[in-house]
């Protein structure tokens, strides 16, 4: 099964400004974060992507794609009803066809040599032909930053993971209860890697729960995905790489100290580092004699 | 096969055999009932059958003592390392009552320690509690306030108001819901458990749930904490302080803090900054405020009044944080669940620890609790048979009707009867009996389960004659069966006077908790509930006078107005002009504030002052606080010029030695004299008795002389009746003497009535009744006459004389310097992991009120009685010198040579002939009776020191170890040869009537003995029956010092257990009971007046 389209959410209030912020790339370049996004996608063989942004906003957008080889179409999210909601303004872009969903203020960088996080995923999907997420063994510490998943392993060799239970930003009281995932260190659970592949199902269930909209809900895609779970397979796989969340604390600095040091300019990237620290260390006050 | 079968018949050295299997197999037993069970049968087998069988075999076996290196394993809780070392003493030297004893308590406590290990690990591994015991660090923190609670609206953070119900067992669960027996046996652990609002009768004007929490986010970067009822607020903003439980009152708050994961339990001792935390929690600059509310319901009610406290703050915080389904509204059954085995984990910090159903408030409604079988997936499968948690089975309107529960509520008066006592020892007793699956607690257990059914059964049917009917079945036989110490003197009396007033409109009788005395239930006719709900209360006030003196009470009794809550916990958040908190919150707050700048106030504070003075426009509740703002503004002081008079009139009139005070308050205060200088100098030889320093058998010319000197009416008896009962009632202050402590032929019987009972016995055997004196102090003088008097001095008045105490102290506030010697250099069992943190908290917290009240100070912050205290036995034979009884007593019988005297609680002693006639054959001024030693005899013993035969008190031993070198305990009972006395003292009979010489005389002698400082646990009661324990110090003299006297010759007799044994706990009962103990004591008596 051939995945050829991807959606990218980048219409949330608060995440307007992070895929416009400007990253260094691996080869040195200096790029948009939404272009690094499409270039992820489109390097898994992705052909069209849509992102999904707030009204009015195409214009700041239309720099960032420069020098993309994909197709790029904008489309708005009408009103702010949640994650889910955006999601499904994507809807007439993609019609009934299983596609890649990424988040926008996430920076990957893939562990699988000659293989983006984003390729492993489709491959993954194809293979398999459900609904698959990607995820990461993350503490639990760091719950209320992602959606996680509850599951058995599926197939060992691949970590990959038969998802039964999904949970939008668990307290760890609730993880321990409900999303406790055989042949996971105690206190990790999986949480999502901002990298899904949905098919029709998924944003049939997101159609009803919004024909159902009332207002004050809120649309959360995590729901509809533990709904999905109970429908039909729906498989979650441990990626080789890793996600770095730009919208916590220092989330672009260590997002781009991950990016550069993967990539071709790593020495240089870390001598400035030694620097740093060596002339830190002599800015520090000296310890009185005792 | 009950233990008591299996053993009877079998000699010694079957017993030992069958130890030595039974310690085998709880080594090699994988399963962990299988192994307490095993540590239990071994316990019961050293405690009562071995020193029985050792008697039948060999008679006792002096000589034989407990190793002082296995002892310290023992206090410092490695029971597996004192076991080992007991059991080697044991294959070396043969078994022994001394050894007995201390394998015994071994195995008891290895037993006890390995179930609440089991509790303990199985709280830990309960899902949604994991996380809490690994978040070590800041960075590691997962939980947020949630959104809505970040946002001010209208200058004010919403507020989330949690209220909750208590609980009553209407079954009474035969205490089947201590969490070791329904892990044991999860199919006889069940309860009928109601959730209930509550109202004081008289005070309150409608019944609501008597449990509120509120929770909300403030802006100051600190954990603010308020207990409305007990008057306390406090700020946090060091971490450790949130785990410090006993550095104020709200240890409960803090304790729900920190089970709902808000402060999870892994940062204890981190070293984290509290703000960090805060900041994740809810942003920079802000912190959060936790209030409790439980409406002066007083404390020890019986219905888990703390527990579901605890519960509801846990509820709140679990909200906030986004624990739960749902900001508002009742709980989820999920919801629910985790919360109750959350307060099993708030419990078990704070030291404490209540039944699985305690937390029952939570729930709404009636419903059946009950044990569950452990499946593949709990922690504790394959560990236990059941268990931690139990299920929740509602019984709603279909199955118990409307009707009914109408019923229940115009039936039932609920009551305090003002008694609060320590149910733990109870408790214990309940899991061994369970364990041991003793024959008759068993038959009872099955009883108890077969009237729960019954009980439910006539629920269901609306049938509340009926359930009266069976609850008093259930508290009248199986409860009393297993545990006759649940049943009181009050509670009897209690039921006796309403049975009479109300005939058979009284349906039945309830009790609620371990143990009666407390909360109870009394079911009517419902005609006449009204009138019963007036007279309860009359009934118990005038009962309560009676007995005060003899019970400890800890408040006035009250009546309840309750009725039955369908919501259990059940959350409203408040928001704009309604974000408030409870009234009585800023009854206590705005002093506080008012004194601050009001520019100092945060924003908030302001807006909140404007929605209070909204608030209180509209509502009566907020509108009374603000008209007692002033009164509170400028609170009265605490003294009461009327009590102060009281004490001095109390010193004056009971001898108070100004002079004498002065110079032990100045010792003490400079060092001269203090714990540490209780002890001989460390160059003292101690060594065990030598053979022939003590008697061990009369022989039959012995008996014949006694008999012969008990005829011709040359003895009498004479009881120290002067003592408080500290350690009895726990520092409650009651009259020894009067404590209805057992029953006897029937009904409970006090230690001064069983020791006349022993006296009139004599007196028939010997056909003159002796004489028998009662010594008493400032405290029990009153009381014990006026109890004698009502009781027609038990048809002795003839024989009964008093003699007044003539020397009185005044208590003191300790130095630091000997709190410490206390407690670090004292041996003293230490406790497991959170209740030893909880002692050094509270011990910290009271090294600071030393400090702050001034060390070595007069102690007058209590009412006069707590504050005096008795200066030490020595006096008490002086003072019948010193106020005429002697003299009173030769004049009436001239021929008296003897006195017997005894300690209040040596139950055993009586008049007997044969050591009588030895202690006169001797030629002696004292002989002593003394004991072969167990483990639990600490204190002191006959030792020879430097050489000399002496007895020497614990608190004077030069070094620790020397006690346990001891062959032999003091049970203080002493015959005194009266010629022989007053020439020691450089009398003759004649100068009993100059009181000046006598003065003289015993003033000498006095400071030839050493004087003790020793310290009293002191309870101050507060608030709504709340109290506190203080240490306070006193000065002593002992009458075993006048062994020490070169030319007060002394001998020493050893006698059976039954007759020395001293009761100074309430928790030896039980023990003492099931020994034979007490049908010794009880055939030395006659009851017939």
């Amino acid at each position: 099964m051939k995945i050829r389209k991807a959606v990218i959410t980048a219409a949330g209030e608060h995440q307007r400004h992070l895929p416009l912020q400007t990253f260094i790339d691996g080869s040195g370049r200096n790029r948009k974060v939404l272009g690094l996004l499409v270039d992820e996608a489109s390097s898994a063989g992705i052909e069209e992507v849509g992102v999904v942004i707030q009204p009015g906003t195409e214009h700041l957008y239309r720099d960032a794609i420069e020098h993309v080889t994909a197709n790029v179409t904008f489309m708005e999210q009408a009103e702010p009803r949640g994650y889910g909601h955006a999601v499904l303004s994507a809807d007439p872009f993609l019609g009934d066809e299983t596609f890649l969903l990424m988040v926008s203020d996430h920076a990957y960088v893939s562990e699988k040599t000659g293989q983006s996080c984003a390729s492993q995923l489709l491959e993954v999907a194809s293979g398999e032909g459900c609904v698959v997420s990607a995820v990461q063994p993350t503490h639990e510490g760091r719950l209320k930053d992602f959606g996680a998943i509850g599951g058995v392993l599926f197939d060992a060799g691949r970590e990959l993971y038969e998802v039964k239970a999904v949970v939008e930003k668990p307290t760890p009281t609730e993880a321990e209860q409900t999303l406790m995932t055989p042949g996971i260190r105690h206190g990790y659970y999986l949480c999502f890697f901002g990298m899904h592949v949905l098919q029709a199902s998924v944003m049939e269930i997101l159609r009803r729960r919004d024909a159902d909209w009332q207002p004050g809900d809120h649309l959360d895609l995590s729901s509809a995905l533990h709904e999905a779970a109970g429908r039909g397979r729906y498989l979650a796989q441990v990626m080789k790489g890793r996600r770095y969340d730009l919208d916590s604390r220092h989330g672009l600095l260590v997002g781009q100290l991950a990016v550069s040091l993967s990539g071709h300019y790593r020495d240089e990237v870390l001598c400035a580092i030694t620097d740093l620290l060596a002339a830190g260390a002599m800015q520090q006050p000296a310890e009185p004699l005792t | 096969m009950p233990l008591e079968v299996l053993c009877a018949g079998l000699s010694l050295d079957e017993l030992m055999r069958e130890c030595q299997a039974l310690d085998e197999f709880r080594r090699a037993s994988p399963n962990l009932y299988q192994r307490v069970r095993a540590l239990f049968f071994l316990y019961a087998l050293y405690r009562f059958y071995i020193p029985q069988a050792l008697t039948v075999e060999d008679g006792s076996t002096p000589g034989a003592v407990v190793s002082f290196e296995a002892n310290a394993h023992l206090l410092e809780r490695r029971f597996v390392e004192a076991l080992d070392h007991f059991l080697e003493d044991q294959e070396r030297d043969g078994i022994s009552d001394a050894l007995s004893s201390a394998l015994a308590k071994a195995y008891y406590e290895l037993g006890i320690q390995n179930l609440a290990d089991q509790v303990q690990a199985s709280v830990r591994a309960v899902r949604g509690n994991q996380w809490m015991f690994r978040t070590g660090a800041i960075s590691d923190y997962p939980l947020r306030v949630i959104g809505e609670l970040r946002v001010a609206e209208a200058g004010g953070y919403p507020v989330v108001h949690e209220t909750t119900a208590v609980r009553m067992d209407l079954s009474h669960s035969a205490w089947s819901d201590i969490f070791f027996l329904g892990m044991d046996f999860p199919g006889g652990a069940r309860v009928l458990n109601i959730s209930v609002d509550l109202a004081v009768h008289g005070r309150d004007s409608v019944t609501k749930p008597p449990v509120e929490a509120f929770f909300r986010v403030i802006d100051e970067p600190l954990i603010r904490l308020s207990s409305v009822d007990l008057g306390v607020v406090t700020e946090i903003t060091q971490l450790n302080d949130v785990f410090d439980f006993a550095q104020d009152y709200l240890g409960l708050l803090k304790a729900a803090l920190i089970a709902s994961g808000v402060i999870p339990i892994g940062l204890e001792g981190s070293g984290e900054r509290l703000e960090a935390l805060l900041e994740d929690l809810v942003g920079p600059g802000r912190g959060i405020e936790l209030s409790s509310c439980v409406n002066d319901i007083p404390k020890g009610s019986r219905l888990a009044v703390s527990t579901n406290l605890l519960g509801g703050l846990i509820a709140a915080c679990m909200r906030a944080t986004g624990q739960t389904r749902s900001l508002d509204g009742p709980l989820g059954e999920s919801d629910r669940r985790l919360v109750a085995a959350r307060a099993i984990l708030g419990e078990w910090l704070g030291g404490s620890g209540g039944g699985w159903q305690d937390s029952g408030g939570v729930w709404p409604g009636i419903k059946v609790i009950e044990g569950c079988e452990a499946s593949a997936d709990d922690p504790e499968y394959g560990i236990s048979m059941g268990r931690l948690l139990p299920k929740h089975t509602l019984l709603g309107t279909d199955v118990i009707s409307r009707e009914t529960r109408s019923k229940l509520q115009d039936s039932l008066v609920l009551v305090h009867g003002g008694m609060a006592q320590n149910v733990g020892p109870i408790l214990e007793m309940v899991t061994e009996r369970y364990l041991l699956r003793s024959a008759e607690a068993w038959k009872a257990r099955q009883t108890a389960i077969g009237l729960f059914d019954e009980i439910l059964g006539a629920l269901r049917e609306g049938d509340i004659k009926r359930l009266g009917m069976l609850t008093t079945k259930q508290f009248m036989g199986p409860l009393q069966t297993i545990i006759p110490w649940a049943s009181t003197h009050f509670t009897e009396r209690l039921i006796a006077a309403v049975r009479s007033e109300f005939g058979e409109d009284f349906w039945g009788f309830w009790m609620l908790g371990g143990m009666s005395g407390g909360g109870m239930g009394f079911i009517f006719e419902p005609s006449r509930k009204a009138e019963a709900v007036e007279r309860m209360q009359g009934i118990m006030v005038v009962l309560k006078e009676q007995l005060e003196h003899s019970l400890p009470f800890a408040m006035d009794p009250v009546v309840y107005d309750f009725g039955i809550n369908e919501d259990g916990s059940r959350a409203r958040l408040l928001r704009g002009e309604d974000a408030l908190m409870a009234a009585g919150y800023y009854a206590m707050t705005l002093p506080l504030l008012l004194r601050r700048d009001p520019r100092a106030l945060t924003e908030s504070r302001r807006s909140e002052m404007a929605r209070f003075e909204k608030k209180a426009d509209a509502e009566p509740a907020y509108d009374a606080v603000r008209d007692r703002l002033v009164s509170n503004l400028f609170p009265r002081a605490d003294e009461v010029p009327g009590e102060e008079v009281s004490l001095a009139s109390l010193l004056e009139a009971n001898g108070f030695d100004p002079v004498l005070h002065e110079r032990i308050r100045d010792d003490m205060r400079c060092g001269l004299i203090g714990l540490s200088k209780n002890r001989m100098p460390t160059s003292s030889v101690v060594e065990d008795v030598r053979s022939g320093d003590v008697a061990l058998s009369w022989d039959a010319a012995d008996e014949a002389r006694g008999r012969e000197a008990l005829e011709g009416g040359e003895v009498a008896v004479v009881t120290l009746a002067a003592g408080a009962a500290s350690r009895w009632t726990e520092g409650a202050g009651v009259v020894k003497a009067l404590h209805p402590f057992c029953k006897f032929e029937g009904r409970h019987r006090t230690f001064l009535e069983l020791h006349l009972a022993k006296t009139r016995a004599a007196g028939r055997a010997f056909g003159v009744s002796p004489l028998h004196v009662i010594t008493t102090s400032y405290l029990t003088h009153r009381p014990i006459r006026r109890f004698l008097e009502s009781e027609g001095y038990h048809g002795m008045a003839e024989e009964v004389m008093l003699s007044p105490g003539r020397s009185i102290g005044l208590r003191l506030i300790p130095m630091r310097r000997d709190l410490r010697f206390e407690w670090e250099e004292m041996p003293q069992q230490r406790l497991d992991e959170r209740a030893q943190k909880m002692r050094a908290s509270v011990r910290a917290a009271l090294l600071g009120w030393a400090e702050n009240c001034g060390e070595g100070t007069d102690y007058r912050e209590n009412t006069p009685l707590q504050c005096l205290h008795p200066v030490g036995h020595w006096y008490e034979v002086p003072n019948l010198l010193l106020n005429g009884t002697l003299a009173h007593l030769l004049e009436r019988r001239p021929q008296l040579k003897t006195l017997m005297l005894h300690n209040i609680d040596t139950v055993g002693a009586n008049l007997d002939p044969g050591i009588l006639g030895y202690h006169r054959r001797t030629g002696a001024v004292l002989t002593f009776e003394v004991i072969s030693r167990r483990i639990e005899d600490r204190g002191g013993g006959l030792a020879r020191v430097n050489g000399a035969l002496r007895l020497v008190e614990g608190l004077a031993m030069p070094r620790e170890e020397d006690e346990f070198k001891l062959s032999y305990y003091n049970s203080n009972t002493c015959w005194i040869d009266v010629e022989r006395l007053l020439r020691a003292f450089a009398l003759e009979r004649t100068d009993l009537e100059d009181a000046a010489k006598v003065g003289e005389a015993v003033r000498a002698l006095s400071e030839r003995l050493p004087t003790y400082i020793t310290l009293k646990e002191v309870k101050k009661r507060w608030g709504h029956g709340q109290e506190d324990i203080f240490p306070v110090a006193q000065f002593e003299r002992l009458w075993g010092d006048m062994t020490a006297l070169p030319e007060v010759a002394c001998s020493y007799v050893v006698v059976p257990r039954a007759r020395g044994q001293q009761l100074k706990e309430q928790a030896q009962l039980d023990g003492w009971v099931r020994d034979g103990s007490r049908d010794a004591v009880d055939s030395l008596c006659r009851w017939d007046c």
